[in-house]
């Protein structure tokens, strides 16, 4: 009695797990049972704070809930009496709104003077305050600010007055929840007033309102079935079950009792361990006693539950973070160059300070009798607001600060965001981007990283349900060593019962011969090993078969509901060949076997782990032998075979042909148990799957000492089927420059077949496998790899004698596949520097076997040591933490779920739309919003400095002729929303074009629409078109009767209508849209320059009639513009000649392509007429 | 923007700036303008190291008699302006000392924004504030040989100003009752719609350089005609080194006399002409193939 050994020892000692299996982060599951099967946890720790752990004594492994059990013993976990709602726990009452109508003021307040940019503003205005400082009237000072935060105020309102709503009404929900002391009564109570012990009465299609642990269901197997597409997405139907001992009472008196302990609330949607203390007995509860919030019973007429989580502790509200808030890299490198702006608002602010002082010291004495200034107050006999000179000069520079605080361009930020919100409307409008089979459109889920999608450098993409549709087909069995995949026959196979016609949903092409030996079959040995194969398909899973009606009344369509597609493409596959699944209790499953209906009963179950990487289930078969199937990976399952045999090396040689073809493969095998073998197991495993801690280690320890001495039955080969467009779309991506990595949890052939079908690998590619058992193996080939490298490298630079050029161009094309174990070794030791080096050297990059957390691990790897900018898309939970550590994360919402989307940046129906995403609207994003930041800090300059040189003639007191009111409206109306509009709406280039010439993104990626050059350029314009603005006006007023608000409006004017027509020459393609939007703004400013100066009361009224009336305000304003703007063209004119950009010349042959269709289409009108 | 786009709208711009800047020259050419500066020599020479005191000296006749010669035909009607320098109407304690409620609707509304000259003596100041207060005080008349030369006072401000922006029922009170005289007085019978020269100071300049509207002569002067400047110089620029002028000048569609449009739109229609023939060169010389996919960065590398 080995097996028992660690049983009951493990809850005292640690747990038997070796030291070296923890400190492996577990790898990616096999094919045929998905990571969600693993339940790894999907709590996903911040990335950042992970790595600087030490991550060797965190095994990313499974549930840190049995750790908790295990470190914190029984007092950490929650004791719930049944039936008995207990106040010590959090109610069930939920909160996603974050103000209520008392705290929102204080609270909204705080949130948005988080911003920085916030801070700088109300600074400024309370600075503003001070009579000695006040450069604007109180009002006008407060009013952009006050403007700012009242808009993001009532959009943060709106939000939270809809999550208040929903809130409401969720808590508002009713359910059945039994009466105390009563037996059977369930009146209806508020989902917000269930408390922890509460037993809750749920019915089909309802939707559960807290965590409950099974205690029955309406199946008098405790079964009960539940859709949990709120909480991960998958659409398919879980089983959970009530155990037989809860079900039992409750079907015989309805009574409650029983007292249960369970781990304290944790995020593990995946993972749950409890025990139920009734009637002196201990029964064990795992995740499959488990029904969670948000989910919905299906198929089940009722179940009742005991609630062990309510409220906020519900697994459900623990996951709900939210995606991390990223920002983006132009908003990164926007600080620097609002660095550059303060250090030259600080020069501006001492400059002027320091003249003023030397002005106030060359006059010192003439203070008092100049008539402009002034200095006593002679009814006091003391100054006048004039503090010596000293503090004059501190005092100016404060104020100089207020005057010029604008070069800091505040409402950049609200820009940005409405110009985002524009364009992830119009990304959610692209019908490109629209899946019409799943119906999924294109979500912005982060609105702050829109223009990453242009500066793309690495795509990491998983495989299954990315790149592969995840809809797994049977293709080729080989059985006994003979291979039967010429699969012809789509007739189906249908079973009657009660003289009622099922039919398998799905029907799989069937091999003439092998259908032939089956019928034949339990004749001969050869058909007995074939029926057992079938039957071992057909039994070792988790399939729940459903029947469904059809139009026909006669006839039922099977619809095998399960959580692994493998075991679904399996499932039906036997079925086809007339092993028909039919029924499954936790008890038995019934199977018709050709025609032939038999009850095999399940004694137990060895669920798919990734250490052993095999299934098993122990079958009472109807001729009462004790029979164990497995199915798993060929390694395990080849590992456990009981001897060497022809057969089995031809089943080798099977598997090694289908991954070659890319199928998934698996092995399949059984085991006679003899009644002692049995028994032993059976008391073991009972032993294992009641105990409460270390209960996982115990039940594999169980599995590994049954699962020996296996016969292989034969393999199988499934289809992973590859998305549409797929090579197409990857094909796109590395011309746009752009490194795709494939991150897959398949074994190496299968990956490297992949590979080779969606064109990512081809044949005149140098593959270099990493693929160890052992850190120094792993350094030994990492160095070898490198020298391999350097060799081509030099023969390649011989050959072109151009060493600047990649090894892409240079001809030698470097593919580099490496293995989840290798990457152990690699991964958080010295090695990654080496593999780094490796990896980008190779225009190519397949991991394979890679366990999520690994996943997230290379992306840091390149996150971490490069610049560029890292894209990761998947589909599942098991990429939800790649998602979350790539700058850009894009979740598939396809069949695997919610998980990855809920995590995800962006999400999308199809990889292939990855390529207009990327290409299209990353590219038109990034130019876009890189010029819109740049604009916005030129345009902003401009004014400022028009502003500076005029302080030159007030004696330095920053006096300033504009007025007060046109100050503050120039950044919010005058010159914002131009510059929205064409953030929103420019395209630099036209769809068809970016998607004909994907090497057009490289702009993006080279940073050419944001660099500190083109700030400096744009400094330097805002520099000259300021001293245009001023000077000529200036020199032509010199000695004239004007007046300071005259000259100001035409200042003023004449500002806007540069930056405009700036703007105007920048825009590459109109539309009414933006010519209502430049044209308006102008005229909207002179508008308001009419409507200021008809206000009595201010120092201007009536200057714009009297300044409009002459002829040389109108010759200045021309003269201003063409002064001002001609650098700018001739700039632009010399750029355009003489270093033409791509972009430049890919929209030049976009026109000559428009005028060439109009000459073909007026060629034969000539040549008819 | 293909070449013969940018060649064409430099050549657009030079074809249009030149003629109007010779237009503009022509126009500031016709301006007839005498300029006199008078601040130095209307002090008499026994006070010219110490003008303050002459200038402070209420005893001392200001009056002052100044020749000037016409060199042009002047047609009327002739400005006549004052001209300052140096003195700071834009500097900001001088900007902001004003109250517009006041000088539209009366003491009651006087308020802290006109110190240091709010109130005098306990009781508000109409108009109150620095700009008012420094009001500009020296008179000008014109002879030729003994027969005075009209000039009309009247309708030298904004029409706007007069009718809306100060009261007809606004009297001048406690003006100018200070221990510290700033400029000129103003009769206190008078509202201040009708004040003229004080509407047209309270327009705050906007350079330190400027021009206030005088009167007009609407008599046309003579060539080498000499005439008579009765001056009173009353007011103070000694204090802070500010100069005063007198300018009688002609005036044309663009305004007074200068020069500096004509030659911006010349400079400025040149420069586009030039261009124009430089980006023509360019194309002629280094022409580059326009929509060649050949000239893409891609195509380039691996042509290479």
């Amino acid at each position: 009695m080995s097996s028992e050994r660690p049983l009951l020892d493990a809850t005292a000692t640690t747990p038997p797990t070796p030291a070296a299996a923890s400190r492996l982060p577990p790898s990616q599951p096999e094919p045929p049972v998905r990571a969600d099967h693993l339940g790894f946890s999907v709590e996903v720790p911040d990335p950042f704070r992970r790595s600087r752990r030490d991550n060797r004594d965190q095994p990313p492994d499974l549930s840190a809930s049995r750790r908790e059990l295990q470190e914190g013993g029984d007092c950490e976990s929650r004791a719930v009496v049944v039936g008995e709602p207990s106040a010590e726990f959090s109610g069930n009452a939920i909160r996603t709104a974050k103000y209520s109508a008392l705290t929102f003021l204080p609270r909204n307040l705080f949130e948005q003077f988080r911003r920085l940019s916030y801070v700088y503003f109300l600074a400024i205005t309370v600075l503003n305050q001070l009579p000695q400082v006040a450069v604007f009237g109180r009002g006008a000072s407060v009013l952009p600010l006050a403007f700012v935060l009242f808009v993001t105020a009532v959009k943060d309102a709106y939000e939270d007055f809809r999550r208040h709503r929903s809130d409401r009404r969720e808590n508002n929900r009713l359910a059945a929840v039994l009466a105390p002391q009563t037996a059977s009564e369930f009146p209806p109570k508020k989902w917000k007033h269930i408390r922890v012990g509460d037993v809750v009465r749920v019915v089909s299609s309802e939707t559960l309102p807290a965590d409950m642990v099974l205690l029955a269901t309406s199946d008098s197997t405790g079964v009960a079935h539940v859709q949990t597409v709120n909480l991960d997405g998958e659409t398919n139907l879980k089983t959970r079950y009530a155990k037989q001992e809860t079900q039992l009472r409750f079907s015989h008196n309805g009574g409650v009792g029983g007292i249960l302990h369970c781990e304290r609330p944790n995020r593990n949607i995946y993972g749950f361990q409890a025990y139920l203390e009734i009637d002196g007995k201990r029964v064990s509860l795992g995740p499959s006693n488990i029904v969670l919030r948000g989910c919905e019973l299906k198929n089940t007429s009722w179940a009742i539950g005991v609630v062990v989580y309510a409220g906020k502790e519900t697994k459900v509200m623990l996951n709900n973070s939210g995606p991390p808030s990223k920002r983006s890299r132009l908003e990164t490198q926007l600080n620097r160059e609002t660095v550059i702006l303060s250090i030259m608002l600080i020069g501006m602010c001492t400059t002027a300070s320091v003249l003023a002082g030397i002005w106030l010291l060359n006059h010192r004495g003439e203070l008092e009798f100049t008539q402009f200034f002034r200095e006593k107050d002679y009814t006091t006999g003391k100054n006048y607001n004039y503090y010596g000179v000293g503090m004059q000069i501190f005092i100016t520079f404060l104020m100089a600060v207020i005057v010029y605080q604008v070069i800091i361009p505040i409402s950049l930020y609200i820009s940005m965001e409405m110009v985002r919100l524009g364009q992830a409307y119009f990304m959610g409008a692209d019908k490109d981007l629209y899946d019409k089979s799943s119906r999924s459109k294109f979500q912005c889920r982060a609105l702050n990283i829109n223009e990453d999608l242009g500066q793309i450098k690495y795509v990491f993409s998983d495989k299954t349900g990315t790149l592969t549709e995840n809809k797994m087909e049977f293709q080729c069995a080989s059985i006994h060593g003979v291979d039967y995949s010429s699969g012809k026959d789509t007739r189906g196979y249908s079973v009657v019962v009660d003289d009622l016609l099922w039919t398998p949903k799905v029907a799989v092409r069937t091999d003439p011969q092998l259908f032939k030996l089956l019928r034949n079959g339990g004749t001969n040995v050869e058909g007995k090993l074939v029926l057992d194969f079938f039957l071992a398909l057909a039994v070792c899973n988790t399939i729940v078969p459903l029947v469904v009606d059809t139009r026909d009344p006669r006839q039922k369509l099977i619809d095998y509901q399960g959580e692994s597609p493998d075991e679904q493409a399996l499932a039906y596959a036997a079925a086809s060949y007339g092993i028909v699944l039919v029924e499954r209790t936790s008890g038995y499953v019934v199977i018709d076997v050709l025609g032939d209906r038999q009850r095999f009963d399940i004694l137990g179950l060895h669920e798919f782990d990734s250490d052993r990487k095999r299934m098993s289930v122990i079958v009472g078969c109807p001729d009462s032998t004790v029979k164990l199937y497995a199915k798993g990976a060929d390694s395990s399952m080849f590992g456990i075979t009981n001897k060497e045999l022809d057969s089995v090396r031809a089943t080798e040689a099977h598997l090694h042909k289908y991954s070659s073809l890319g199928l998934r493969t698996l092995v399949v095998g059984m085991r006679e148990l003899s009644q002692p073998e049995y028994e032993e197991w059976q008391s073991a495993y009972e032993n294992a799957s009641t105990a409460v801690l270390g209960r996982g280690n115990l039940l594999r320890s169980v599995a590994v000492n049954i699962e020996c001495n296996i016969h292989i039955l034969g393999a199988t080969g499934i289809e992973d089927k590859l998305q549409d467009g797929v090579p197409e779309a990857i094909e796109s991506l590395r011309q746009a420059g752009m490194k795709v990595w494939i991150l897959t949890g398949d074994k190496q052939e299968t990956a490297i077949s992949i590979g080779y079908s969606c064109k990512l690998l081809t044949n005149d590619m140098t593959q270099i496998v990493i693929n160890n058992n052992s850190k120094e193996s792993c350094k030994k080939s990492l160095e070898e790899a490198i020298a391999t490298i350097k060799e081509l490298r030099v023969t390649s630079t011989l050959d072109t004698l151009n060493p600047v050029l990649s090894s892409e161009s240079a001809g030698v094309v470097l593919a580099l596949i490496v293995d989840g174990n290798s990457l152990v070794y690699i991964l958080e030791t010295e090695l990654q520097e080496e593999l780094f080096k490796v990896a980008t050297e190779c225009s190519v990059v397949l991991c394979c076997r890679v366990a999520p957390l690994q996943k997230a691990g290379i992306v840091a790897l390149i996150k971490n040591r490069t610049d560029d900018m890292t894209l990761a898309i998947g589909d599942g939970a098991n990429d939800v933490s790649m998602i979350q550590m790539a700058d850009v994360g894009i979740g598939i919402s396809g069949q695997e779920g919610g998980q990855a989307v809920m995590a995800s940046d962006f999400s999308m129906g199809q990889f292939r739309f990855l390529v207009p995403l990327l290409l299209v609207h990353g590219h038109w994003n990034y130019q876009r919003m890189g010029y819109m930041i740049l604009y916005n800090f030129y345009k902003n300059a401009t004014f400022v400095l028009v502003l500076f040189w005029y302080v030159l003639y007030t004696a330095f007191t920053l006096t300033t002729a504009i007025s007060e009111w046109s100050s503050l409206l120039y950044t919010v109306l005058y010159t914002s929303l131009p510059t929205i509009v064409v953030g929103i709406l420019d395209k630099d280039l036209s769809k068809s074009t970016l998607l004909a010439y994907p090497k057009l993104y490289g702009s993006g990626q080279r940073n050419e629409k944001y660099n500190l050059n083109l700030f400096v350029l744009n400094m330097v314009e805002a520099l000259w078109q300021s001293l245009v603005v001023i000077y000529i006006p200036y020199f032509a007023y010199r000695q004239s009767t004007i007046d300071m608000s005259s000259l100001g409006d035409l200042w003023a004017l004449a500002s806007v209508i540069v930056v405009n027509m700036q703007l105007a020459m920048d825009i590459i393609r109109w539309n009414w849209i933006i010519h209502a939007f430049v044209w308006g703004t102008i005229a909207a400013t002179a508008i308001c320059l009419f409507v200021i100066d008809s206000i009595w009361f201010l120092p201007g009224y009536g200057a714009i009639y009297h300044l409009m009336g002459t002829g040389l305000f109108w010759l200045l304003l021309l003269i201003i513009v063409a002064a001002a703007m001609v650098p700018h063209f001739v700039i632009k004119a010399f750029t355009e000649h003489f270093r033409p950009s791509d972009i430049q010349i890919a929209r030049e042959m976009e026109k000559f392509e428009a005028l060439n269709q109009v000459n073909r289409s007026e060629i034969p009108m000539r040549t008819l007429s | 923007m293909t070449p013969g786009c940018v060649i064409t709208i430099f050549l657009l711009i030079g074809i249009t700036f030149v003629p109007v800047g010779l237009v503009c020259l022509q126009a500031s050419n016709s301006v007839a303008e005498i300029v006199h500066r008078y601040d130095i020599d209307c002090v008499p020479d026994a006070y010219r190291r110490n003008k303050q005191a002459y200038i402070k000296d209420s005893l001392i006749s200001k009056k002052c008699i100044q020749k000037v010669k016409v060199q042009y035909h002047m047609k009327a009607p002739i400005y006549v302006y004052y001209e300052l320098d140096n003195f700071y109407q834009n500097h900001r304690r001088y900007v902001k000392s004003r109250s517009d409620k006041q000088l539209r609707h009366g003491m009651k509304y006087t308020d802290s924004s006109c110190g240091p000259l709010e109130r005098n003596n306990g009781l508000p100041i109409v108009p109150c504030g620095l700009i008012a207060w420094s009001l500009f005080n020296d008179t000008f008349g014109f002879t030729r040989g003994s027969i005075g030369i009209m000039v009309d006072r009247k309708n030298i401000s904004w029409r706007s100003d007069r009718e809306h922006k100060f009261g007809k029922d606004v009297y001048p009170f406690n003006f100018q009752n200070g221990s510290l005289i700033g400029g000129g007085k103003l009769d206190p019978d008078i509202p201040l719609s009708n004040q003229e020269d004080l509407i047209v100071w309270m327009r705050a300049a906007a350079l330190p350089q400027f021009r206030k509207l005088y009167g007009v002569i609407e008599d046309d002067l003579q060539a080498d005609e000499t005439i008579d400047i009765h001056i009173t110089n009353n007011y103070n620029t000694y204090s802070f080194g500010g100069k005063k002028s007198l300018v009688l000048t002609t005036s044309t569609w663009l305004g007074g006399k200068n020069d500096f449009l004509g030659y911006a739109y010349l400079v400025t229609g040149s420069a586009s002409i030039f261009l124009s023939i430089l980006f023509a060169l360019i194309h002629v010389k280094i022409p580059r193939p326009h929509g060649d996919a050949a000239y893409l960065s891609w195509s380039r590398k691996s042509s290479n």
